[in-house]
C-alpha cells in the first residue's frame, strides 16, 4: 500500500496535496468527495463477506484511476485482531473493513474509526431499518454503514414438529414452551432446539423482550440485566433449561450440531436470518422439511423481534485513502454496487431492498418454496431499536463462555445469577479499561 | 580462567575466529530469542487500556499476576497434566525403543515409522480426529456407549484433561522413543559380546547395559516434555469450539489465558507478564531436572 502511494507521489505532483491532504493524520477533518481522479489509488478492503467483490467492476468502471483489493483477512475475532494489531503498528491498515455490529462500538468510542458525517452518511439513515441504523450509529454519529442484516427468526422442521402434533409453528412464547414438552415427547434425542450457553441467543431473546440492559453514553456504560424485559426473557429461559427442554449437549458449528439438524433431532433454531445461506449445507437430508418465521412473541398479536447477527463496514480512522474508500463503500452497500451484491445473496437492511418485489417473492427448494424473504423482510423491520452493546464485548463474550460452564454443565446455580456474576466481571474490566461501568 | 589470563596469545586469537564462527547463530540467537524477551519484559510493564492507552505500571501486571485465582487454576492443571502425562509417555516410549532394539521383531522399520507418524500430524489435525473419535454423539465412544448401555464422556469436564492427555501421548511417544531408540543403537557392541559370553540373560541385558545407556536421553526427554506440555495450548483451544460442556475456560492452560488476555482483553501488557512468568517457571523446573539428571549420571 505504502507502494502504491510513493508511485502515486512521483507521477503527480499536483495531486500530491490532495493525496497527503487525505492520507494524513486522523485528526485532520477529510473533505468529502475530493477524490484525485488523475492517479493511481489502490483501495485495500477487509472483509469476509464474499459478496463485495461483486460490486468491484463497476465500481473500477465508474473510477478507472482506482483498484479495489478486496481480502479475507479472516472471519470475526481473527480479522478484528488483525486490524487492532496494524493500527497499534501503524502499518497494514485497510481502507475499509468489516465489523459485526457488536463490535463496533469497541473501536468507534477509542477512535479508532472514521465518524462519516463529514461524507453527508447522516442523510442515508432514513433508507435503513431503524434499529440497524440505530447499530452504527455510536454516540449520535453513523460510524459504519449496515452492509449485512440478520433479523432473529426461527427456523422449524415443519415434519419433526407435526410428528410431534405441533400443525402450526408457535407463535409465542408459550406456545414455544408447549411445543417443546411435545418434541420431547418423541423420545430420545428430540429437542425443540440447543442451547450451550450462546450468549447471542439468550440476548436476542432479551432484546425482543424489551430489555436493555447495556446503555452506553461515550466511556460511560451501564449494565443492568433485571429490567422487567431482561427479568422475563430470562425467567422463561430458565424454565426451559430446567425441564430439560433444551439440549445443552450440542453446541452451534459443531458436528453435532449438523447432525442434530439433519436427522431432525433438533427441531427448531432461533437464529439470524443469514442461516438460510447455511442450513441447506448443513442439513441436506432434511430437504424440504424447514420452514422459516419470526420469532415467537412474547404477548399474543405483538410485533416485536431481535437482531442477531449481521455486519457493517467501516473506514478506520488511519485508513490511507479516505475519501476514496467512503465512495467505495457508499457505492457497494447503499448506491449502485449494491444490486451486484444482493444478485449474489447479500441481505441488506435497506427498506427499498426489502420492499423489492423479486426479492420478496424468491423461494428455495429446500424451504419447501415458501418466500420465506417476506418473513426476514417483515422481521428485519420489527427489531426492536435502541438496543445498544457495551465497548468490550467480545471480551465480555468470552468472560460469559467461562462463567456459564457450570450452569451449563451440571446445573448450578441460574441464569439470573450467572448474569449477575458477569456484570460484577464486565464492571471490573470495564473500569480497569478506563470506562466508567456501573 | 588462569590460563586464560597469563597466555596473551590465546586471548588475542580468541575473538576473531571464534566470534567469526559464533556470528551467525549469535545474531540469529540476539534477534529472535533475547530481543523479544526483553520486550516481553518492556511491555509487561505497562497496561493497555481502552480508554487512555498505554500507562507505565511498574510491577503491577505481576502482582495482579499473583493473585489471579484463574492464573493459578491454569498453572496448576498444567502442572498436574505434566506429573501424571509425562511419566507414561516416557515410559511407552521406553518399551517401544527397548522393543525395537531387541531385534525380535518383525518389521521394525515399518513398526518405527508407524509409530513415529503421529509426530508428524499437525496438533490440529489430530485433535480433530481423536475429537470426533471421543465424541460421545458420534464418535468411536458413541458407539461403545451404545453398545454395552453406558454413558462415558471423554470431554465431560472431569474427563477432558484425561483425554488431552490421551492426544498428546500419541503424537509424542513415537518421537520420544526414537531418541531412546537412538541412545541405545550407540551402545558399543562390544559390551553385548560381553555379556554374552558372561551368560547374562535378556533382562539382565536389558537391567544392566541398556536402561543405564538411557539416562543422558531421559534427562533431554523428560526437559523437552515438560516445556512441551507447559505449553499446552492447541488441543484445548480447538476441543473448546469441537465439544460443548467440555469444561475448557479461557484460562484452563495458562498459554491459552495469555492468549485470551491478548487477543480478547487487549491486556497485552498483563499477557506479556504471564508469558514471563511461565517461562521462568518453566526454565526453573528444566533447570532442576538437568541438575538431578547429570547427577545421577556423574554418580554411576
Amino acid at each position: 500500500m505504502r507502494k502504491t502511494r510513493i508511485a502515486a507521489v512521483a507521477t503527480a505532483l499536483t495531486a500530491v496535496i490532495a493525496l497527503a491532504g487525505c492520507s494524513g493524520s486522523a485528526d485532520e477533518a477529510p473533505t468529502a468527495g475530493a477524490i484525485p481522479t488523475d492517479e493511481p489509488i489502490t483501495l485495500t478492503v477487509w472483509s469476509w463477506d464474499g459478496t463485495v467483490e461483486a460490486a468491484v467492476p463497476g465500481f473500477e468502471k465508474k473510477y478507472p484511476n482506482i483498484t479495489v483489493d478486496v481480502v479475507n483477512a479472516g472471519s470475526s475475532t481473527d480479522e478484528y485482531t488483525a486490524l487492532d494489531n496494524a493500527i497499534q503498528a501503524g502499518s497494514g491498515v485497510p481502507d475499509i473493513a468489516m465489523f459485526e455490529y457488536f463490535v463496533l462500538p469497541f473501536f468507534a468510542i477509542p477512535g479508532k474509526l472514521t465518524d462519516l458525517s463529514v461524507y453527508g452518511a447522516d442523510e442515508l439513515g432514513k433508507d435503513y431499518v431503524e434499529a440497524a441504523w440505530g447499530e452504527v450509529n455510536i454516540d449520535g454519529a453513523p460510524y459504519a454503514l449496515p452492509s449485512d442484516y440478520g433479523p432473529a427468526a426461527m427456523f422449524y422442521n415443519q415434519k419433526v414438529l407435526a410428528e410431534a402434533g405441533v400443525e402450526e409453528p408457535p407463535a409465542t412464547w408459550d406456545e414455544f414452551y408447549e411445543a417443546a414438552k411435545k418434541v420431547r415427547a418423541l423420545g430420545g434425542d428430540h429437542y425443540i432446539t440447543n442451547d450451550s450457553a450462546d450468549i447471542f441467543l439468550l440476548l436476542s431473546l432479551i432484546w425482543e423482550s424489551g430489555g436493555r440492559p447495556f446503555q452506553v453514553e461515550g466511556t460511560d456504560v451501564k449494565i443492568d440485566f433485571t429490567d422487567e424485559g431482561t427479568a422475563r426473557a430470562v425467567e422463561y429461559w430458565q424454565r426451559m433449561l430446567d425441564e430439560d427442554l433444551i439440549n445443552t449437549k450440542i453446541t452451534g458449528w459443531s458436528d453435532d450440531w449438523n447432525r442434530g439438524l439433519n436427522d431432525g433431532t433438533l427441531a427448531t433454531q432461533l437464529i439470524g436470518g443469514w442461516f438460510t445461506s447455511t442450513l441447506p449445507e448443513r442439513a441436506p437430508d432434511a430437504a424440504g422439511d424447514f420452514r422459516i418465521a419470526e420469532l415467537p412473541q412474547w404477548e399474543e398479536g405483538e410485533r416485536s423481534g431481535a437482531e442477531n447477527g449481521g455486519s457493517a463496514m467501516a473506514i478506520p480512522a488511519d485508513a490511507p485513502n479516505k475519501d476514496a474508500a467512503y465512495a467505495f463503500l457508499e457505492y457497494f452497500t447503499h448506491g449502485e454496487g449494491l444490486q451486484a451484491r444482493i444478485d449474489e445473496g447479500a441481505f441488506v437492511p435497506t427498506l427499498s431492498f426489502l420492499e423489492d418485489e423479486a426479492f420478496l417473492a424468491s423461494t428455495n427448494e429446500f424451504f419447501g418454496d415458501q418466500a420465506y424473504n417476506e418473513v426476514l423482510a417483515s422481521a428485519s423491520k420489527n427489531v426492536g431499536t435502541g438496543w445498544q452493546y457495551p465497548p468490550f464485548f467480545s471480551w465480555a463474550r468470552s468472560s460469559y463462555e467461562d462463567l456459564s460452564a457450570p450452569l451449563y454443565n451440571s446445573g448450578e446455580g441460574t441464569l439470573a445469577e450467572l448474569l449477575e456474576t458477569w456484570r460484577e466481571r464486565m464492571t471490573e474490566y470495564g473500569n480497569e479499561q478506563g470506562f466508567a461501568v456501573s | 580462567m588462569t590460563l586464560q589470563t597469563t597466555s596473551p596469545l590465546r586471548r588475542k586469537r580468541r575473538p576473531t575466529t571464534g566470534l567469526l564462527f559464533l556470528a551467525p547463530f549469535g545474531l540469529l540467537f540476539i534477534f529472535v530469542f533475547i530481543i523479544p524477551i526483553l520486550y516481553s519484559a518492556y511491555i509487561s510493564l505497562f497496561q493497555n487500556k481502552l480508554i487512555g492507552g498505554q500507562s507505565f505500571v511498574g510491577l503491577d501486571n505481576y502482582v495482579r499476576l499473583f493473585k489471579d485465582p484463574q492464573f493459578y487454576d491454569g498453572a496448576i492443571r498444567v502442572v498436574v497434566f505434566t506429573a501424571i502425562q509425562v511419566p507414561i509417555m516416557l515410559l511407552c516410549a521406553i518399551l517401544l525403543a527397548l522393543a525395537v532394539d531387541s531385534l525380535r521383531l518383525h518389521g521394525t522399520r515399518f513398526f518405527r515409522i508407524v509409530v513415529f507418524l503421529p509426530y508428524a500430524v499437525p496438533a490440529i489435525v489430530s485433535t480433530l480426529m481423536w475429537g470426533f473419535m471421543l465424541g460421545i454423539r458420534y464418535g468411536l465412544i458413541g458407539n461403545l456407549n451404545d453398545a454395552l448401555g453406558t454413558r462415558f464422556d471423554p470431554f465431560a469436564p472431569e474427563t477432558t484433561m484425561a483425554s488431552i492427555g490421551i492426544m498428546v501421548t500419541w503424537g509424542f511417544t513415537g518421537y520420544n522413543m526414537l531418541i531412546f531408540y537412538a541412545a541405545l543403537r550407540a551402545i558399543p557392541r562390544e559390551l553385548y559380546e560381553a555379556a554374552a559370553i558372561d551368560g547374562a540373560t535378556e533382562m539382565q541385558v536389558v537391567r544392566n547395559i541398556k536402561l543405564p545407556a538411557l539416562r543422558g536421553s531421559l534427562t533431554v526427554t523428560v526437559i523437552f516434555s515438560i516445556i512441551g506440555t507447559f505449553q499446552l495450548f492447541n488441543e484445548p483451544n480447538i476441543l473448546s469450539s469441537l465439544v460443548s460442556n467440555s469444561g475448557i475456560t479461557s484460562y484452563y492452560t495458562p498459554n491459552l489465558y495469555a492468549y485470551t488476555l491478548a487477543f480478547t482483553g487487549s491486556q497485552q501488557g498483563y499477557a506479556a507478564a504471564l508469558a514471563l512468568v511461565m517461562a521462568a517457571f518453566t526454565i526453573v523446573i528444566a533447570y532442576i531436572v538437568q541438575i538431578r539428571g547429570m547427577k545421577n549420571a556423574f554418580d554411576k
